[in-house]
């Protein structure tokens, strides 16, 4: 079952972020949905999820960007691995957690990638870029997240924690 | 602590952490394998591209039908009424279409400034934030490649920059990432026309004894590689002109629209690099 999810996730994500979320936008900007995913798998599920899911994800996001073909590949892996350690450290959390918690991770994906794309270039530009596309970006996941995270059933399965515990040595 | 893992997970991390390596070390290397890669991946995911997009045009398809509806028996008398008249108007226009075939053949606009293209649909926009990009339905497979620029009757668009066997990724002129020369039309003053982080494009590197208005056309130059010489960039907006800089620079208006792009054309051989191997040939 979660299999089958994944693999929907890996074909149908993409394509909706492409393709429909270009009317949910807001002066251009839209929400990005593999790092909600990324940042959801992670934490429900543990950093490794998280890390194989994001990398995945990543890799298929970046096929569909005009950008080099493994930035999104790697933040995402690192996302998902991060979401995995904060989980880890909670044992109730509530859609405000999730909200703070996607919005700072969402900040901090924006701008190693904001860094990385302007970085051949001119990285003066760098401060306008995270205050024109990342923290709106950051608000509009961390605000669709905590919204999935609140109507999602069953939210934490602790059981599979287990590998992540051992690697992070708890 | 790695004791700990099972044996999996060990080697879930130990992949990640060569192929981390792998991309740090081998840049150049790295991109060509995971474009090979990525190329059976992208064929896949391109197929619910296609059907979303297909979807989307028939839920506004169906929302203008639902519109048009409303006042549909009122239009029907109106319609009934203008028909007759209509039919007396329809073999005269035939004889102006016919004029018109005869008058557009003659001008063989195509045929003299972008003699091979290939039509394309725009089915999305770039997968992030980071750039101002769209995806067409024409790939490898329709002979397309990168670099190969991309226009509408209106003017240039973008170059494509990445392709995949049914797809392909246009970085759009507003893009900071994207700089091809151009020239101001009245003047002939050559300069690098870049995106900027506003949504439009500046001209830039204009001799500072440049004369250039506001409302001048800029044209493509010809001098980058996916564009023929004379297709319309934009409209002069702003100039500006620094004390102590040695260039002066200009913020252009794009002439194409290109926030409702739905067909485009792609540049497959420019004009330049035909002529070029029409000399060759002679």
């Amino acid at each position: 079952m979660k299999q089958a999810l994944y693999a929907g996730l890996i074909l149908g994500l993409v394509p909706l972020q492409v393709t429909g979320l270009n009317y949910v936008g807001i002066a251009g900007i839209r929400p990005d949905l593999t790092l909600i995913a990324t940042f959801l798998i992670g934490f429900l599920s543990g950093g490794i999820e998280g890390l194989l899911m994001g990398v995945l994800l990543g890799c298929v996001q970046d096929l569909f960007s005009a950008g080099s073909l493994w930035v999104n590949l790697i933040v995402k892996g690192i996302i998902g691995l991060l979401a995995g350690l904060l989980g880890r450290h909670l044992a109730n959390a509530t859609p405000v957690t999730v909200c703070a918690f996607l919005f700072v991770l969402s900040v901090l994906s924006g701008s190693i990638a904001a860094v990385w794309i302007r970085a051949e270039d001119d990285l003066t530009v760098v401060p306008h870029i995270i205050q024109s596309v990342v923290l709106p970006q950051a608000l509009f996941d961390a605000t669709l997240g905590a919204v999935i995270y609140w109507l999602m059933p069953g939210r934490r399965r602790e059981a599979e924690f287990g590998d992540d515990m051992a690697l992070f040595g708890r | 602590m790695l004791r700990a893992l099972s044996g999996t997970t060990r080697f879930i991390l130990l992949l990640l952490a060569l192929l981390l390596s792998v991309i740090f070390l081998l840049p150049k290397q790295t991109r060509s394998v995971l474009q090979t890669i990525g190329q059976p991946i992208s064929a896949v995911v391109f197929l619910p591209i296609e059907a979303l997009t297909t979807l989307e045009q028939s839920v506004i398809g169906l929302w203008q039908e639902y519109v048009a509806l409303r006042h549909v028996r009122e239009d029907n008398r109106q319609l009934r009424r203008d028909l007759d008249g209509l039919q007396r108007q329809n073999s005269d226009l035939r004889e102006s279409a016919v004029a018109a075939q005869r008058l557009g053949s003659l001008l063989e606009f195509k045929e003299q400034f972008v003699p091979h293209t290939v039509a394309a649909r725009v089915v999305g926009r770039d997968s992030t934030n980071w750039y101002s990009s769209v995806i067409l339905n024409k790939g490898d497979r329709d002979g397309i490649q990168p670099e190969m620029g991309v226009m509408t009757s209106a003017g240039i668009v973008g170059r494509v920059v990445k392709t995949g066997p049914f797809s392909s990724i246009v970085l759009l002129v507003t893009d900071p990432h994207n700089a091809i020369t151009g020239i101001i039309q009245r003047s002939r003053d050559e300069g690098i026309v870049e995106g900027t982080f506003q949504g439009r494009a500046r001209i830039k590197y204009l001799p500072l004894l440049a004369s250039i208005r506001v409302g001048d056309i800029v044209v493509t130059s010809g001098l980058t590689g996916g564009f023929p010489r004379g297709i319309v960039i934009g409209t002069v907006l702003t100039m500006q002109k620094e004390e102590g800089e040695l260039f002066q620079s200009a913020e252009i208006a794009p002439q194409a629209d290109l926030s409702k792009l739905e067909e485009v054309l792609i540049i497959t051989v420019p004009r330049s690099l035909e002529a070029q191997s029409d000399v060759k040939s002679k």
